[in-house]
């Protein structure tokens, strides 16, 4: 429990959930362009690779805002 | 042209165009990380992109049953303009002017039949993107890929009895149908075979397998 705290305390909420956007922008243009293009590579990238970085991108939002709450917690005790 | 003139390709960019500019103004303003902030990029990376991810999902499955999808790869281009010739007295052409099969008619003949058809199918067509991309097809010449590539199994007549169901007369009467019933009922005997119905891509058969 202890490691959890100090991991979440160290965790940078801010570059992570830019990083998480990028990540997110990434996927997005691999879904668009699957779509859009229709080509053999883009429609299996959309249907693999954009959604494998979009499940990252979220993953990494959800514990940036995980951490960002108990950052709070913390700070107002 | 993809799919995003289908109303789920459509809805599909409409939706990724709906994120991408929840993200674009996060990573520009870079506002502080407040209530508003959380439900925008609640939105932006986890709601709009889980429907953008299924509706993808959907257009790209749709998309990958259509002719010219799989005629994209310059190995099928003869195959694709073999079933769009409105000449063309082959099987494939034949069955490919029927408006049941028309611009699904690549896949509607080679998805298996049965429940887990459609998943499977999809799963084994991924061995073409393999092959085609990490296995050297793509830089083969049509002439090669004639000579060297044949069906990964053989044609299942299951596949045609979905449309001929062969339980009419016309069909159980015919004298070469019934001496030959269970070699067509095990697929020893393919339907579109030399002798029987004929293959259905001839240009892509060495003269002794016609």
């Amino acid at each position: 429990m202890r490691r959890l705290l100090a991991f979440i305390a160290r965790w940078p909420t801010e570059r992570a959930l830019r990083v998480a956007c990028w990540i997110g922008l990434l996927a997005l243009a691999l879904m668009i362009a699957g779509v859009v293009l229709g080509t053999p590579l883009a429609v299996v990238a959309s249907m693999s690779v954009a959604q494998g970085l979009g499940v990252l991108a979220c993953l990494l939002f959800g514990v940036s805002i995980a951490a960002d709450g108990a950052a709070r917690r913390g700070g107002g005790k | 042209m993809g799919s995003v003139g289908t109303p789920i390709g459509a809805a599909a960019v409409l939706t990724a165009l709906a994120a991408a500019s929840l993200l674009i103004h996060h990573i520009v303003v870079r506002p502080k990380l407040a209530g508003t902030t959380r439900l925008k990029l609640l939105l932006g990376l986890a709601v709009l992109p889980f429907i953008a991810a299924v509706t993808t999902t959907a257009s790209g499955m749709q998309r990958t049953t259509e002719r010219e999808f799989c005629g994209s790869c310059h190995v099928m281009e003869t195959h694709l303009t073999d079933l769009v010739d409105p000449t063309s007295l082959s099987l494939a052409a034949r069955h490919s002017r029927n408006p049941m099969m028309g611009p699904h008619a690549c896949y509607t003949c080679h998805a298996d039949y049965g429940m887990l058809g459609y998943p499977m199918t999809k799963l084994k067509g991924m061995s073409h993107v393999y092959y085609y991309y990490l296995g050297g097809y793509r830089n083969w010449d049509l002439r090669r890929f004639h000579a060297e590539v044949r069906v990964a199994k053989p044609f299942p007549n299951a596949n045609c009895k979905q449309c001929h169901s062969g339980t009419l007369s016309s069909f159980s009467n015919v004298r070469e149908h019934l001496g030959m019933q269970e070699e067509l009922e095990s697929n020893r005997v393919s339907c579109a075979s030399a002798g029987c119905h004929g293959v259905a891509h001839r240009f892509s058969k060495r003269p002794e397998e016609l």
